[in-house]
């Protein structure tokens, strides 16, 4: 039968046929590769799921993680963030306690912001706190002196609420093109001194993170903050969750992380090497994908250099030469080394890992 | 704190010593971003050891 005719249901506002309208990554949070679920002490400027980075003035304040607490998630979702403060905080002037999905200009540039096409975009989240009353963050540029501070509404404790927020585009403000840096910041707050706060609704040029009067989440002890099916898009009406398959939203993250071993004990990694001294190897790791710039390296645990007949010791790992793909990988403090015996690379134990972050 | 790194080949990258990560002298990589902004407060990595 000849299609004759397009049901104009699939491209009203409520269609979900529409893939990658989301701009944020893991906005459903089931990609954790750091904890694997677990949830830690957060500290500054690191991730509890990835792509989502907590920044803090303060250190140990919350615990965080992937279904923090194993409250039940929102109809349609299995995942969320969760937040709940380690011990509360009375916020000064210059505090910051915020969750942030930094987007990349590739992501974002096609939005126009900062010209006469800037365009509408909508913010929508599930959203659940122990605490109720008016809460906040923002959207804010790469320089941190263009932000627009957002408002919201909890009005139930300890119950699931869906916000929508459209924000007309700025014509104004310093936004970066389609480059590999910071697009666009979304950030949530859970406690914003008065330096960071604004007028909420209104762009101004000011690094605003949160808006004036926002509940601060850390200024209770115990408080909890979970958040899910954060979604940023154009247009001016919140669609249906942009679900991804598992696979490609593990591989968007991988942009920005990758990480090997913690699993088997005994795990290979990606790479091929020569021996070149005794306590020293030097080889090729090839990334699972190409990442947003070249990688820094964290070596978790100890590793081996195996020749198929004997482990050895891998010491150090380090980069050398680093692009979007590959590094050269060398180690120090190796032992039993021989040189121009070619050697594979393999987890000495499941707490063994080497991650590679790009993050923005 | 930092320690600048030489590899077999002289290429030059920085040691993060607060877990060891290893930063490429990448302008895009945040990590080596917070590197420069380190120096600008006036902070002196430690020297590189020949070759590791």
């Amino acid at each position: 039968m000849a299609l004759t005719q397009v049901d104009q249901g699939l491209l009203g506002t409520n269609a979900q046929y529409t893939g990658f309208k989301n701009r944020i990554i893991n906005g459903a949070m089931v990609i954790d590769q750091r904890n694997a679920g677990a949830s830690i002490t957060i500290a500054d400027s690191s991730f509890a799921v990835d792509r989502f980075i907590y920044v803090a003035s303060q250190a140990s304040k919350f615990t965080a993680g992937q279904n923090l607490n194993s409250i039940t998630a929102p109809a349609g979702f299995t995942n969320y963030l969760g937040f709940q403060t380690l011990s509360s905080v009375s916020i000064g002037a210059g505090d910051y306690f915020v969750v942030s999905q930094k987007i990349e200009g590739f992501n974002s540039a096609d939005l126009n912001w900062g010209t006469a096409n800037a365009q509408t975009v909508t913010l929508s989240f599930r959203v659940y706190s122990s605490l109720t009353g008016t809460f906040g963050g923002s959207l804010r540029n790469s320089a941190a002196n263009y932000s627009y501070p957002f408002s919201y509404s909890i009005p139930v404790a300890n119950t699931w609420t869906t916000i929508s927020i459209t924000i007309a585009g700025p014509t104004s403000g310093t936004w970066i093109a389609a480059t590999n840096g910071v697009g666009v910041s979304v950030n949530f707050s859970l406690g914003v001194g008065s330096t960071y706060n604004g007028t909420a609704g209104a762009w101004a040029s000011a690094n605003n993170l949160s808006a004036t009067g926002a509940t601060s989440v850390v200024g209770t002890g115990s408080a909890t903050f979970y958040i899910t099916g954060v979604q940023l898009e154009k247009g001016s009406t919140a669609t249906s969750f942009d679900y991804r398959p598992y696979g490609t939203e593990l591989q968007l993250c991988q942009r920005y992380f990758q990480t090997w071993g913690g699993t088997t004990g005994n795990e290979y990694a990606p790479w091929s090497g020569l021996g070149y001294n005794s306590t020293t190897a030097e080889g090729c790791f090839t990334f699972i994908c190409p990442m947003r710039s070249a990688p820094s390296l964290t070596q978790v645990g100890n590793w081996v250099f195996n020749d198929v007949a004997s482990d050895n010791a891998a010491g150090t790992l380090g980069i050398g030469t680093t692009g979007l793909q590959t590094t050269q990988m060398r180690s120090s403090g190796a032992t039993g080394i021989t040189q121009y015996r070619p050697y594979t690379l393999r987890a000495s134990s499941t707490a063994s890992r080497i991650q590679l972050s790009a993050e923005l | 704190m930092y320690k600048l790194c030489k590899t077999l080949t002289n290429q030059e990258f920085v040691i993060r010593l607060s877990d060891n990560a290893s930063i490429p002298f990448d302008p895009d990589n945040t990590d080596y971003q917070a590197y420069l902004r380190w120096l600008e407060e006036g902070n002196t990595p430690e020297p590189a050891e020949e070759n590791q």
